[in-house]
């Protein structure tokens, strides 16, 4: 539901003076950003030993043997990894000074809203195959796959586009059921988020966090603790349901205060 | 030589190119940068790390190609 659209829109709801391009305000969001980052890693710890070893065993036998599910899956989060990474590392304080306004961001998520029901929309139903949810993953996505669904991931970079729900969406569209779109799209927030989060750290330990340290703490144990709430709330929700509410709330949310902002 | 090899090779002096750059972006300031490399400014003290860091990832991702393209053959293969 994107959780940077939701930063920019509700300061100007509620009459804060916040900007989105205020230094104190990015070294928040890094501090969140972080917690999440961590709290996946800590949610998925499991299957990141897992992947790691895979990966090691595969750099190490210079190819994936066929039924190593760990090993592919490992490098088929790299490949989603590496172009949304690249996109994030040149365009990110671009795009955050052209869309920065909470107005781009109540459209952005109107819009996000009609990508996820688009989404729903165009979901192909794989066939359902009884096996371990990795291997089912792993199967069903090919090399180009991973790099679209991880490529929309940049789509994040402009607020009120959700992460998650494009890499989900994508998931949906190229064949992965909804359990298996959240979890792919879990993973693969892990790195990206962390080593965004990472690359800002400077910024939370230098200068610009005088002052902001106390209220990005506070920030970042309530994001860690809904994180974690949200990731095990949505890993049972998505074994049963859809992303049409989601796609409901945004356009509602999105067009309501699109609408709020325009005439206000 | 097959086209796997050759790619392999491509793929070697690829990465290994993309590293140097990476290495450039790092220690050279906007201002000392080569005038073709994005980024180039004159003037400018600014280092351009995050320029570094995707030129390395991907020089990185080149090298590993090349590794797994060099390996046995097998059914399936990375990158």
């Amino acid at each position: 539901m994107s959780s940077l659209g939701h930063a920019v829109i509700l300061p100007r709801l509620v009459g804060w003076h916040i900007h989105q391009n205020d230094k104190f305000f990015i070294t928040f969001l890094v501090a969140t950003h972080l917690a999440t980052a961590l709290v996946l890693l800590l949610f998925f710890w499991r299957d990141w030993v897992r992947i790691i070893k895979g990966l090691g065993r595969s750099l190490r036998d210079r190819g994936i043997a066929p039924d190593d599910t760990d090993a592919r899956l490992g490098w088929l989060l790299v490949v989603g990894t590496i172009p949304a990474g690249l996109l994030g590392l040149l365009l990110e304080s671009k795009l955050r000074s052209v869309f920065a306004s909470a107005q781009s961001a109540a459209i952005f998520l109107f819009v996000n809203g009609l990508l996820l029901a688009v989404a729903e929309y165009l979901r192909r139903r794989a066939p359902v195959v009884e096996e371990e949810d990795d291997a089912r993953i792993a199967r069903t996505l090919s090399w180009r796959d991973a790099t679209v669904v991880g490529t929309l991931q940049a789509g994040a970079l402009v607020p009120g586009i959700s992460r998650a729900g494009m890499t989900m969406g994508a998931g949906l569209i190229v064949g992965l059921s909804h359990k298996d779109a959240a979890r792919f799209a879990f993973l693969l927030a892990t790195p990206i988020i962390g080593a965004a989060a990472v690359l800002k750290l400077p910024e939370l330990f230098g200068a610009d966090g005088r002052g902001v340290r106390g209220p990005a703490l506070v920030g970042a144990l309530c994001a860690a603790v809904t994180a974690f709430l949200a990731v095990k709330f949505l890993m049972r929700y998505f074994e049963t349901n859809t992303l049409i509410p989601f796609a409901i709330y945004c356009c509602a949310a999105g067009a309501a205060t699109a609408i709020y902002f325009a005439v206000t | 030589m097959d086209n796997r090899r050759l790619l392999a090779i491509a793929a070697v002096v690829l990465g290994i190119a993309l590293i140097v750059v990476a290495i450039v972006y790092w220690v050279e300031p906007a201002k000392s940068l080569p005038g073709f490399f994005p980024g180039h400014q004159a003037g400018s003290n600014h280092h351009h790390v995050k320029h570094g860091i995707a030129s390395f990832l991907v020089g990185l991702a080149c090298l590993v190609f090349a590794w797994f393209n060099t390996g046995p053959k097998r059914t399936s293969t990375a990158a």
